[in-house]
């Protein structure tokens, strides 16, 4: 296996340490789905929650 | 006791969409109830239950569980349950049931069941409320392990909270006869907290189930034999929409029964004041969730909740499947929950509410406060899987199932098996379209035919063939099909 093996850069990037790393954050990424998300989000009427009105129940 | 029995009450509210609509919310949950049974998936009753569960209020379902109106809200109590699966399955039974009502009474456009506990323009909330089955040795009567469970509660919902927009002073209410109630302004504005009840629990411990609701909710009411056992009924949790968090809020509860029950919990996990602490967890924007505990030591929500799971795989792991599984799936949350909300959509509601809102806001460039974000928050709890928020998760395999749609479609008219909600459902099937009295209760019936009452007091008994016998020799089981 030589340097430019792909399996073999992947271990080597997999081993570095990340010295930026501060502590838990959320993951910068664009998940799978948003944008089938939004566009399920842009139907929503916005004035729905001002017609919700419900008793108190238990 | 080692076997538990579970089972989940859960209010719906109901949004009318549409301002012309010809029925109000309470005519509409009436209509939806009655679709229900007009059906023929229960028998409404004939008798009274209380001064205000009239005949007709509701009835027992085909499925062992029951549907009726409390307080204006339409509200399922699923049947009794052995184990998690079966649990998530009838409850969302449950859910599919009303939400076929409303689509097969031709009101889908117009109205949508909401499976949430808050109003977010008033003070009104509505429960989810969680039943364990417990031996009536059950230590529940020593104050401290009441202060016990109520830190483990309170700590619970940093993966069991379904997550809200804004807050609300839990003091006034809005009067559930209608009565308007001077709503005053919150004086710690919020634009996201975890919880939906947290605000609305002021007590730690109290007997009622309204207004003065409590974390711990101290009823007596076993609906079983009274020597033998207890029912631990809870109502500070959220109704939740996925299935992981169903199941986890009620597998950790229940190991955390058992903990109190072979006295392994420890004292040093009480906190010096849980609704003050509750409130706090839920609303910390930061979601660091410190806390003070009694001993004056401080921690955080996380790191008690990975004591409790540590003092629980170390006494009860290893139990049976079912443990086990909550106890790896306990501590998957508690080590994901650092990493950032992302790292939980789909299996913790407040997490996967705060990332689609979060998006949906940047989108827009919206405000936490602005209606078109709250009415975004409402859509995530509708049941209507063409636009409910969380529907979108699962259509993308991005929720995590503990039960499967064929399973919850078979659960709409069968009993689950193991407890006496099996009986019970097959009393209902043989009742249905004859033309017996009859008066049922979870813990028994009687018929119009016989005097005697049928009594189903333990829980864990079907009583099937008794009941086959009993309906028998009343010559009220249909006639096999030549």
């Amino acid at each position: 296996m030589d340097m430019n093996d792909p399996l073999r850069r992947e271990e080597k990037k997999e081993s570095a340490p990340d010295r930026t790393d501060s502590g838990p954050k959320s993951p910068d990424v664009t998940r799978p789905g948003r944008d089938n998300l939004l566009k399920r989000m842009k139907k929503v009427d916005p004035k729905q929650s001002e017609k919700y009105k419900q008793r108190t129940g238990q | 006791m080692r076997k538990r029995i579970y089972g989940i009450e859960t209010e719906y509210g109901l949004l009318v969409k549409d301002s012309e609509f010809r029925y109000d919310p309470v005519e509409i949950a009436n209509r939806i109830k009655n679709h229900v049974f007009s059906k023929g998936l229960g028998v409404l009753d004939l008798h009274y239950r209380a001064n205000d569960e009239p005949p007709g209020n509701g009835g027992f379902l085909a499925n062992g569980g029951r549907l009726y109106l409390d307080m204006g809200h339409l509200e399922y109590a699923s049947p009794e349950c052995c184990n998690l699966v079966d649990l998530i399955t009838y409850n969302r039974a449950g859910d599919q049931l009303v939400q076929d009502a409303l689509e097969e009474l031709g009101w889908s456009d117009q109205v949508a069941i909401i499976k949430n506990n808050v109003d977010l323009e008033t003070n009104a909330t509505f429960g989810c409320h969680e039943n364990y089955l417990v031996g009536r040795a059950f230590p529940f009567d020593e104050r401290e392990n009441l202060k016990i469970l109520s830190a483990f509660l309170v700590t619970q919902q940093i993966f069991c909270g379904a997550g809200r927009i804004g807050g609300c002073n839990p003091h006034p209410f809005r009067d559930w006869d209608g009565v308007s109630v001077e709503v005053h302004e919150d004086d710690e504005p919020v634009d996201f907290q975890i919880s939906q009840r947290a605000d609305h629990i002021p007590n730690e411990f109290y007997r009622w189930v309204q207004y003065n609701r409590a974390i711990v909710n101290t009823r007596d009411e076993p609906l079983s034999d009274p020597s033998k056992y207890r029912r631990i009924h809870l109502l500070v949790g959220d109704s939740n929409m996925s299935e992981f968090a169903t199941a986890m809020k009620m597998g950790t509860t229940t190991l955390m029964l058992d903990l109190l029950e072979q006295g392994f919990a420890k004292k040093e996990w009480i906190l010096a004041e849980s609704v003050a602490t509750m409130r706090s967890i839920s609303r910390d924007p930061e979601f660091k969730w410190e806390i003070i505990l009694r001993d004056g030591n401080r921690s955080t929500a996380l790191e008690l909740q990975r004591e409790i799971l540590e003092c629980a795989k170390a006494h009860l792991g290893g139990s049976n499947p079912e443990t086990d599984w909550i106890l790896e799936n306990w501590e998957s949350v508690l080590n994901d929950i650092p990493k950032g909300p992302t790292a939980l959509i789909g299996r913790v509601d407040w997490a996967t509410k705060y990332w689609m809102l979060s998006e949906f806001k940047k989108e827009e460039n919206l405000d936490w406060h602005d209606a078109w974000l709250k009415s975004q928050d409402l859509e995530y709890h509708n049941l209507n899987q063409q636009s409910g928020l969380y529907w979108g998760l699962e259509e993308t395999g991005d929720a995590f199932r503990k039960t499967t749609d064929p399973a919850i479609e078979h659960s709409k008219t069968r009993p689950p098996r193991g407890t006496r909600a099996d009986g019970r459902g097959a009393l209902i099937k043989a009742l249905t379209g004859s033309h017996v009295g009859y008066l049922i209760d979870w813990i028994g019936f009687r018929l119009s035919k016989n005097e005697e009452p049928f009594l189903m007091l333990d829980p864990f008994i079907s009583y099937k063939s008794e009941i086959h016998d009993y309906l028998k020799s009343m010559e009220l089981l249909p006639q096999p099909e030549e």
